[in-house]
């Protein structure tokens, strides 16, 4: 241990070691030169600026999701609670658009297929006989006058 | 030569985290810092081009990170720490461009310490290189700012992340193999 400290302490913490000369005055100033602007400052203006718009859109955006969903939640709540005036007694306008020849016409005799609805005649029983004695005029193609369709056959 | 620690400037610090000062204020710690991280950088390379280098990369990092020095820990511990890094990380690339294991790695600063140009003559300064050189990586480190510096242990502790204990342990072996080195080469 005492040779240990009398080496230690003959070499008196001198490393020996020495720099080119003027090395610590002109670092410095190089390391300086290699430096370039604040960080902060770089990052600043890598990142774009924010407008009022751009800062609280997504808090508008949040607001009018909320509003929907309120909206939403009341339409159902109102169909829930009044469905009875959705009833044709209840209703002047679909009682009216009802009772208009025109509209049935086009909105629902339109609608149905008259081969279906044949189908169902004679499923009732209903011939095209009894059929020619209704309001419904009933024309059989095969006693037209130039015979070019003979339906005889034809099973409706 | 100033190869002593600088005291803490409370003052400067707060200048560093200032943007409209800290540029002014750098230059200052670079001043104040320069040579001390050298000493030290250039105790673990053994080379004054590698130290120089290192010296440079050390003041880029603290300044590229700048933002993120609270103030928290002191600005010596932090300036030693990223050069500690800078030295460690040289170390272990050089030992792998040179294809070295860790334990050729004395023989290799034996050889840049005979090489070296910037040397006084001093030979029981020379030797005593030498034998440092000898010593395990963190030994080194340890030996040179607790002898060199004259660190204390608790500012050690914090650089390297060592308990006191252990670096004093660390420490006291370090002067035992530099005593049998001294020995083994009379």
């Amino acid at each position: 241990m005492d040779k240990e400290n009398d080496i230690l302490t003959r070499a008196a913490r001198r490393d020996g070691m020495t720099v080119p000369d003027g090395f610590f005055d002109s670092f410095p100033e190089l390391m300086m030169s290699k430096l370039g602007e604040h960080p902060a400052l770089i990052a600043e203006r890598a990142t774009p600026k924010l407008s009022t718009w751009m800062k609280i859109r997504p808090f508008v955006y949040l607001a009018a999701m909320f509003a929907g969903i309120w909206l939403m939640l009341n339409m159902f709540t109102f169909i829930g609670n009044n469905h009875d005036d959705l009833s044709v007694d209840n209703n002047p306008i679909i009682a009216r658009a009802l009772s208009s020849d025109s509209f049935v016409d086009d909105y629902y005799l339109y609608d149905i297929d008259e081969n279906e609805m044949l189908d169902d005649i004679y499923d009732m029983g209903i011939t095209p006989e009894e059929l020619s004695d209704s309001t419904f005029e009933f024309n059989d193609p095969s006693e037209s006058a130039d015979g070019a369709y003979d339906y005889s056959e034809t099973q409706i | 030569m100033a190869k002593t620690i600088p005291a803490e400037d409370p003052e400067l610090v707060e200048r560093l985290r200032d943007p409209s000062q800290c540029r002014a204020a750098f230059e200052k710690v670079i001043r104040l810092y320069q040579e001390p991280l050298y000493w030290q950088i250039r105790r673990m390379v053994e080379n004054h081009d590698d130290a120089a280098d290192l010296l440079q990369n050390v003041f880029m990092k603290a300044w590229q990170s700048i933002d993120n020095f609270r103030g928290d820990a002191k600005l010596s511990t932090w300036l030693y720490k990223i050069a500690v890094n800078e030295a460690m990380t040289h170390l272990a690339k050089e030992r792998k461009r040179l294809s070295m294991s860790i334990d050729d790695e004395d023989q290799h600063l034996a050889n840049l310490i005979e090489a070296d140009e910037h040397i006084d003559g001093d030979a029981l300064a020379l030797k005593l290189r030498k034998a440092i050189a000898s010593l395990p990586e963190k030994q080194r480190l340890v030996f040179n700012m607790r002898y060199y510096d004259e660190m204390k242990y608790e500012d050690m502790s914090q650089i390297l992340g060592t308990s006191v204990g252990a670096l004093k342990a660390s420490y006291h072996l370090a002067a035992k193999k530099i005593e049998q080195y001294f020995d083994e080469h009379d």
